[in-house]
């Protein structure tokens, strides 16, 4: 305190100080003093006495706020963790069906080929126009067919059921997500009540957010398509957009 | 359109990769080679003699559109005909795939009888 530059203290306010100072009233007697000072400045002191107080309050609220912390260390590598599983669940499945779908191509081509085999003295023999050796001839290129059929069919039922067994991965995945979608929904709120705190207000910063894009404007699949005007719905747009640009 | 010609499938997932190359075959094509990024792609373009090239954009190294591109500025391969198969469904996109020389767009996901329309469409064009 420079008493030099004009401030006066008058014995009424020096009295009123040791009074504060020696009932422990801090506040009051810092207040005083500001008032001696500048009195002009004395509200705007305790405004940022105040909002100081306010932040480090919040501040230390945070720190205590042990959730928070759980999300970070705990929750937030265990949900990635998650989403692996869900990476490798969802491959596993692909790989699976394709397996199967993979291995029954081969034996549905060899059906129709010996259905082709079979076919033209068939069709002979339906117009009763088959001799003896044909009929011969047919008779043991039916009996393959046959045969093939009924193991294939036996072998591609075992496939299919493979193929149905793959979509398990639906309701393994399907939680793990909507557990995942929890957690998000959990740091979204921790996040605005740190918006809050900083009075920057969510709606305010909604308007300003666009979900960010990498180089070449990547964005991976659009999951709103219809809220939004600045993508294709589906290939036929992508037709539309393509014939008007002379393609 | 002849059915041996050699194709380059560029995707970062092998289950991708996989569909491409059954539905490719489906349709007769049976000389198709794979690769997991335009990284990938490249060295083996500049030595392969591919005659076709279908791509995924969004890949961790080198990106489609950018495979592309560098198809478009070499000229021993930019003639080779480029197809992107991608989730990337904005406009500005497909513009830009466009004029970087794009010889067909499909958006994921897409269906059998959409490849058959787009590979026709392209061969035909081609002559």
């Amino acid at each position: 305190m420079n008493l030099d530059n004009g401030v006066h203290v008058s014995l009424e306010e020096a009295k009123q100080l040791v009074e504060y100072l020696e009932s422990g009233q801090q506040d009051k007697a810092d207040e005083l003093i500001a008032k001696i000072q500048n009195p002009i400045n004395s509200e705007l002191f305790a405004e940022i006495g105040k909002l100081t107080r306010q932040l480090h309050d919040s501040l230390m609220n945070f720190q205590l706020d042990s959730r928070l912390t759980d999300l970070a260390t705990a929750d937030i590598p265990d949900a990635k963790e998650r989403l692996n599983y869900v990476i490798n669940r969802t491959e596993e499945a692909a790989n699976k069906t394709m397996d199967a779908v993979e291995s029954i191509f081969p034996v549905v081509d060899t059906i129709q080929s010996q259905i082709k085999t079979v076919k033209p003295l068939w069709k002979k023999l339906m117009s009763n126009d088959l001799d003896v050796n044909e009929f011969k001839e047919l008779c043991k290129d039916i009996d393959v067919l046959l045969k093939t059929t009924e193991n294939e069919t036996k072998h591609m039922h075992g496939l299919m059921t493979d193929v149905l067994m793959a979509q398990d991965f639906q309701d393994l995945t399907g939680q793990v997500i909507r557990k995942v979608i929890d957690l998000v929904r959990e740091v979204e709120d921790s996040l605005i009540n740190m918006l809050t705190v900083f009075g920057i207000s969510s709606d305010e910063a909604k308007e300003i957010a666009k979900p960010s894009v990498g180089e070449n404007l990547v964005e991976g699949p659009i999951v709103n398509t219809e809220e939004r005007d600045d993508v294709v719905t589906d290939q036929d747009d992508v037709d539309d957009l393509l014939s008007s640009l002379g393609f | 359109m002849d059915k041996n010609m050699k194709v380059l499938v560029v995707d970062d997932f092998s289950t991708m990769r996989r569909i491409v190359k059954n539905l490719l075959r489906d349709l007769g094509f049976t000389n198709i080679q794979e690769a997991d990024d335009g990284s990938t792609a490249w060295p083996m373009l500049q030595g392969g003699d591919f005659d076709f090239v279908v791509t995924d954009w969004n890949m961790p190294g080198m990106q489609g559109i950018d495979l592309l591109k560098a198809i478009r500025a070499d000229a021993s391969l930019a003639h080779i005909p480029v197809l992107l198969v991608t989730a990337e469904a904005k406009k500005e996109q497909i513009v830009m795939a466009a004029q970087a020389g794009v010889n067909g767009y499909i958006v994921k996901p897409f269906t059998a009888a959409t490849l058959k329309t787009k590979l026709d469409k392209i061969f035909e064009r081609l002559g």
